[in-house]
């Protein structure tokens, strides 16, 4: 109990989540010097995951989660905890990990990214306009559309 | 071109790539007055979506979502920063507009997919890496974000986005540092040939 009161451990208890350009914080996490546990409530918030009897699933793509402990699924105290990093591994995705700061920064699902690579299907995305005012792709549907990004550098 | 093209269902979007967002783009902005659709995008979701390394880049998007043709970073030898308002790459773009899947200059989806962009895993971990590094640039800490930004180039030193972010950052680091580089693959192209046909077919 003494351990889990020092700084070090305080702040390893919080973690933030960098996915899909999206920032999500998860106020509580399993201790763990390698791996991400969340609460199984915080999955589809942080990853899009959802569980369900086929297990961890985005869309009908589905990792299964054995019953009872596993890498991961396990009860502590009657707390159940997800493990968010060990999910990646299973499914090829990569990570990158500030474990000081508690800040995971997540590469993209393969699995969901097959109409694009395979498909040819342009992937939609949402940015804001110069007033701010958000445009997706999708917007334009139905319309030819030639993307053309650029920098200033 | 696209004043003659936005009439026939078809809109042009622009993507402005910069993390500094409106501050770093505005000037640029506001030179051309603009019809078509300009974002910005400070995160390079696009770039990251896309898998493309450089900027600037073309996708060509047909009415069902479907991608028909892609250009990474493109300049025309003869004409730097105008490939994509070139002659050639504009009338391929009318000729596309005016006859979709009949026109010459789209690619199959073979095509396409063997101009994706293929990660290797080093690769797919620089772009989780570099958007560490823009999440601490976002919080104040440039110095740590550096680091992941270097990181980042040390997975994938292709990605030349990555480079020309992060050198922009320093006030005259950007010409020489671009420079030095652009020198070190020799005679391998910088962009990728716009692969347009020669001539355009007899209609």
């Amino acid at each position: 109990v003494a351990a889990a009161l020092t700084p070090a451990a305080a702040r390893a208890q919080a973690a933030t989540v960098l996915y899909d350009d999206r920032v999500i914080s998860v106020e509580r996490t399993l201790a763990d010097p390698n791996d991400l546990w969340i609460p199984p409530a915080d999955l589809q918030r942080v990853n899009g995951f959802v569980l369900g009897p086929r297990g961890a699933c985005l869309k009908d793509d589905c990792t299964p989660v054995p019953q009872g402990d596993s890498k991961l699924r396990v009860t502590r105290g009657g707390q159940t905890w997800f493990n968010v990093t060990e999910l990646a591994r299973q499914i090829g995705q990569v990570f990158v990990a500030d474990y000081d700061r508690g800040v995971w920064s997540f590469g993209e699902v393969p699995a969901a990214r097959q109409d694009f690579v395979q498909g040819v299907m342009a992937p939609d995305f949402e940015l804001p306009n110069r007033e701010g005012k958000p445009v997706k792709l999708s917007d334009f549907r139905g319309k030819k559309v030639l993307i053309i990004t650029w920098a200033s550098w | 071109v696209y004043d003659t093209l936005k009439g026939q269902n078809f809109e042009l979007i622009t993507v402005a790539q910069d993390m500094l967002g409106e501050k770093a783009t505005a000037q640029w902005h506001d030179r051309a007055k603009l019809t078509y659709t300009t974002l910005i995008d400070v995160h390079h979701r696009v770039s990251s979506l896309y898998n493309l390394v450089n900027v600037p880049a073309g996708v060509w998007v047909n009415e069902q979502g479907q991608i028909r043709r892609i250009n990474h970073g493109t300049f025309s030898p003869a004409y730097p920063n105008t490939a994509y308002n070139g002659a050639g790459y504009a009338a391929a773009l009318t000729d596309w507009v005016k006859n979709s899947d009949r026109s010459p200059f789209i690619w199959s989806a073979d095509e396409v997919r063997a101009h994706i962009r293929r990660r290797t895993d080093d690769q797919a971990l620089s772009v989780p890496t570099f958007k560490l590094g823009l999440y601490f640039f976002g919080k104040g800490d440039e110095t740590l974000a550096r680091q992941y930004w270097e990181q980042a180039q040390k997975l994938d030193p292709d990605n030349w986005s990555f480079h020309r972010q992060d050198w922009n950052l320093t006030e005259g680091l950007a010409g020489p540092k671009f420079n030095e580089k652009r020198k070190g693959i020799g005679n391998e192209p910088y962009y990728e040939p716009l692969g347009l046909p020669a001539a355009r077919p007899p209609n």
